[in-house]
């Protein structure tokens, strides 16, 4: 029984933090995509594309950061 | 002879880059797992102590409710405590050394809050979100002094990064949540509540229906329900953020720790480094990420509505 809830344990963190991932992947490729088409279009503005792109990015990994959180949680204290 | 000097520069990388690299070998295959891989035995001085990561801080001195993680809070408190008092002991006019670089923090800061906020809500969130800011990029960095969470006592690390416990990024998350609602009934006063409890709309409606005006009462009553229900649900994003806020924190620092240690598992050598520049970055990021958001939902709880 232990062994199963270990097992158990461990596919749901795998699971969480790789189903987890492909918003977020979809999500920074997308935001990668809008700042190189701004930056072809207004190469001038590259500074502030710059931080606007890492910003975006930022709040795109969050979400995969949260599976990961889960995924901590799975492991280490459930 | 500039020539000659160019061509002499380039060696000198190359020959740096070529024994960087060959280190970062070197290591990989001494380390356990590399060793494991091409079939070696491991190098001792290489082994590193397999990673073990514990949920919760732990607590150096054993009859003290004091945790690691906060004695850390404490030191980045103190350090720029420090920082700007020495800074701003015996100020000048024309600012220069230490008094120009804080000078510069707190200008940029000010701009950046000016900007979305104006000059009058500017001056009340530039306390809050700057100190925000400041702290969790203070825990962020003192935390990635090496060997900073090398020493031990009581078999337990006397030190580690504040913001991996749950803790401070949730009592962060609570004050900036708290500000955000003062805020708002400072701006607008006790019609603050009419962001969550809009029922005007719907007591138009029923007024329509009472007095006869059977058809054009139905009509708004949808629209009042609908209104009422936003308005709930604005309790609940207002509630929401404070989650997402202290898991956004946690889990990215958490994450940061976590690839340091296993990298350092890995390959023991130079590659690391580079993990110490990323998790300095991104400690900065999410500094910025946090102050910011903050600096959004004031401005959203004090704006204006037509």
């Amino acid at each position: 029984m232990e062994t199963w809830t270990t097992v158990a344990k461990l596919i749901g963190a795998g699971l969480a933090m790789g189903l987890g991932a492909i918003g977020p992947g979809v999500g920074i490729g997308i935001l990668g995509m809008g700042a190189m088409n701004a930056l072809g279009r207004n190469p001038e503005a590259r500074g502030a594309i710059m931080t606007n792109m890492i910003l975006g990015i930022a709040f795109a990994e969050a979400v995969a950061i949260y599976a990961l959180v889960v995924a901590i949680l799975l492991i280490f204290v459930a | 002879m500039s020539g000659k000097s160019y061509r002499g520069g380039l060696l000198k990388i190359m020959v740096l880059a070529v024994a960087l690299f060959a280190m970062i070998i070197i290591s990989f295959i001494g380390s356990e797992v590399g060793s494991g891989i091409v079939g070696s035995k491991p190098i001792s001085f290489l082994n590193v102590e397999a990673p073990k990561y514990h949920p919760a801080p732990e607590r150096p001195f054993h009859h003290l409710p004091i945790t690691n993680t906060m004695i850390t809070a404490w030191i980045s408190i103190v350090v720029l405590g420090g920082l700007f008092f020495i800074g701003t002991r015996n100020m000048k006019l024309v600012p220069t050394g230490l008094q120009n670089f804080l000078e510069l923090i707190v200008e940029v800061a000010a701009n950046f809050i000016e900007d979305p906020a104006g000059k009058k809500h500017g001056t009340w969130f530039f306390p809050v979100c700057t100190t925000i800011f400041l702290f969790i990029v203070a825990n962020a960095w003192v935390s990635l002094i090496p060997g900073f969470e090398t020493i031990r006592i009581n078999g337990e690390p006397l030190f580690r990064s504040a913001n991996t416990d749950l803790n401070i990024p949730a009592a962060l998350a609570v004050v900036s949540f708290c500000y955000v609602e003062y805020w708002g009934f400072k701006a607008k006063g006790i019609s603050y509540l009419k962001t969550f409890f809009h029922f005007g709309p719907l007591w138009q409606a029923l007024k329509l229906i009472f007095t006869g005006n059977f058809k054009a009462g139905a009509g708004s009553l949808l629209n009042g329900l609908i209104s009422v229900f936003a308005g709930l649900l604005e309790i609940l994003s207002h509630l929401i953020r404070m989650v997402s806020f202290t898991f956004r924190l946690f889990g990215n620092m958490t994450a940061g720790m976590i690839l340091v240690m296993i990298m350092i598992f890995l390959v023991p050598w130079v590659l690391p480094s580079l993990f110490y520049g990323m998790e300095a970055f991104f400690g900065f990021v999410q500094a910025m990420i946090f102050g910011g958001l903050t600096l959004g939902f004031a401005c959203a709880a004090v704006m204006e509505e037509e």
